[in-house]
């Protein structure tokens, strides 16, 4: 037990200290404020979060109070920002903007913050002063592009894990179908036995499922190595 | 005498379902509840899953919690048995086997539909095709963890179907040790922190996940399968007591660790505030809660029961074990909804 133990705790370093450090997006701060009042429509609505956010699957809308929606076009992920471009807001309006961004450890986070234009701002937008926005740019972009990088790295190719587990499924089906007929049923209970058929019946069924879509994957998964 | 016998058997299988059901159900009305009461809300302007995968997301993913506990449980078993008196223990040991087989292609298949529910939830309104799988388990950790979480469990079961066929000369431990390691990539798939405690609350996160895991499977199977007969119970159930002992401190310990150290990691929260006022902080007084409901049913096992076990009397372990397994499973259930529930 002892012996046990101690491969346990090594496995459990092992794997502890291989994780990359992943964690939890938190909205930080945004461009409109939250509750903010605007004295002009803002060309675009900036979130940011305290760390980078996933590439992909982020969503934004900005969305009026009858339901009306503004944004222009889908939002773009540069490192821990996320923006989306805002069509020309009329003044004297509330305006919600909702997110959903896949955090870094992988949960998809919503939320949302809202904002207001004042009734006597002009109509078109106005181009909101964003400070040093220009000099920041290529900082920006190069942090995505070795944010992108990071996240290939630590990702890896997952390809051949899906070929084994294709045959390791074929080969267990197979090994569980035999077992199982050959499992000395008059020994056990006979209810038992009645329940170990039902649930060999729909492990036989849900394998052949499981299998088609691993199959599927591994199919899908050319193409994808082409584009990385 | 044949009538005997039957109402005997009839009794063990009853016993046996109490204990598995007990289990199952409290797990699943717990994980749909909590995921439900803690779901995020609906966004204006944002699409969000619909009702299949609000519901059956939380509902899969603690089917593999409770298959891969039932895995580990019932590779326990021939430990917790010994290997002294096989003719004892070899008929109680043929109907464990097969089922932890079973248990542990459940444990694949679920971690497979987990993948495929994630990838619904992250594209709302899609029914998920291959090619969006894919890219969902190339891009994302979470998919990843579950992807090596479904390998380990069928590599259990090969060695499960090993053990089928030639018998204890698979290793025991060997059986123990794969299903704890396929338990061990599921912490990856639920929150994590950006800070140099990371690793640290990551490690206990892995004690948690495999203390647990033990304890409850430990206690399930053994009710189930050992209980009925109390010349083994007296040797199996003293055995497990020392390990629950053990799983009971670092479960607790290691919970409350990474609960608090999560919360107190993530910029924004607010100690002892955000413990009423966040999802994750009320999930984690639920937990808590819990765990201090299964200290007194614990403590009646081993303290009331056990001697009594151990002259080799009747008890009503069964009962009793089925109320601990039922407050486990409400545990595991909350479990589910706690990975996924924000922090802030």
């Amino acid at each position: 037990m002892r012996r046990l133990l101690t491969v346990l705790l090594l496995a459990c370093a092992a794997v502890g200290f291989a994780l990359p450090a992943q964690a939890h997006n938190v909205l930080v701060s945004s461009d409109p404020k939250d509750g903010a009042t605007l004295s002009a429509s803002p060309a675009r609505v900036t979130l940011v979060f305290d760390q980078a956010v996933r590439q992909g699957y982020a969503q934004v809308g900005v969305t009026g109070a009858d339901g009306s929606s503004w944004a222009d076009g889908a939002a773009e992920v540069s490192a821990e920002q996320v923006s989306v471009k805002v069509k020309p807001l009329p003044a004297g309006g509330s305006y919600v903007v909702g997110y959903r961004i896949l955090s870094s450890d992988g949960h998809p986070v919503t939320g949302k913050i809202g904002f207001s234009v004042a009734a006597s701002a002009a109509g078109a937008p106005a181009g909101q002063p964003q400070q040093g926005d220009g000099a920041t740019a290529a900082g920006q972009d190069q942090r995505a592009d070795s944010a992108k990088a990071a996240e290939a790295a630590a990702n890896g190719g997952a390809g051949m894990a899906v070929v084994w587990i294709v045959a390791a499924l074929l080969l267990l089906a197979a090994g569980t179908a035999v077992a199982l007929r050959r499992a000395p049923a008059a020994s056990t209970a006979a209810a038992s036995t009645a329940a170990a058929s039902t649930a060999a019946a729909s492990t036989a069924a849900a394998s052949t499922a499981a299998a088609s879509t691993a199959e599927a994957e591994a199919e899908a998964r050319p193409s994808e190595g082409t584009r990385a | 005498m044949t009538a005997t016998l039957t109402s005997r058997s009839g009794q063990r299988v009853a016993g046996g379902r109490l204990v598995a059901g007990a289990f199952v159900v409290c797990g699943i009305v717990a994980a749909v509840a909590a995921s439900t009461l803690t779901a995020q809300e609906s966004v204006p302007g944002i699409p969000m899953p619909g009702p299949i995968v609000a519901y059956g997301l939380p509902v899969v993913r603690v089917l593999l919690d409770l298959a891969a506990v039932a895995v580990v449980g019932l590779s326990l078993v021939p430990k917790l048995l010994g290997f002294d008196d096989p003719d004892a223990t070899e008929p109680v040991l043929r109907r464990v086997r097969p089922l932890a087989v079973l248990a542990a292609w459940t444990w694949a298949i679920c971690a497979l539909l987990t993948i495929v529910f994630q990838t619904a939830e992250l594209n709302p309104g899609r029914v998920p095709t291959f090619g969006l799988i894919a890219s969902y388990v190339e891009e994302v950790g979470t998919g990843q963890g579950l992807l090596f979480s479904a390998a380990c469990a069928l590599a259990a079961a090969g060695i499960g179907l090993m053990a089928v066929r030639f018998g204890e000369k698979v290793p025991a431990e060997l059986r123990i040790i794969v299903a704890l390691f396929g338990l061990l990539p599921i912490p990856v798939t639920g929150h994590a922190v950006n800070s140099v405690w990371h690793d640290p609350i990551m490690i206990s996160m892995e004690i948690h996940v495999t203390g647990a895991a033990a304890w409850a499977g430990g206690l399930a199977a053994t009710a189930v399968f050992v209980a009925p007969h109390r010349g083994l119970l007296a040797v199996a159930l003293p055995k497990f007591s020392r390990m629950a002992t053990v799983c009971l401190l670092l479960v607790s310990l290691s919970g409350l660790v990474t609960g608090l150290g999560t919360m107190a990691l993530t910029p924004g929260v607010e100690l002892p505030g955000a413990i009423v006022t966040s999802h994750y902080g009320v999930l984690v007084v639920i937990k808590t809660v819990l765990v201090a409901l299964l200290v007194p049913l614990a403590a009646h096992i081993r303290f009331r029961l056990l001697p009594v076990i151990r002259r080799g009397g009747a008890t009503a372990l069964v009962s009793w074990t089925a109320a601990e397994v039922g407050v486990m499973g409400l545990a595991y259930g909350v479990a589910v909804a706690i990975t996924r529930a924000s922090i802030g």
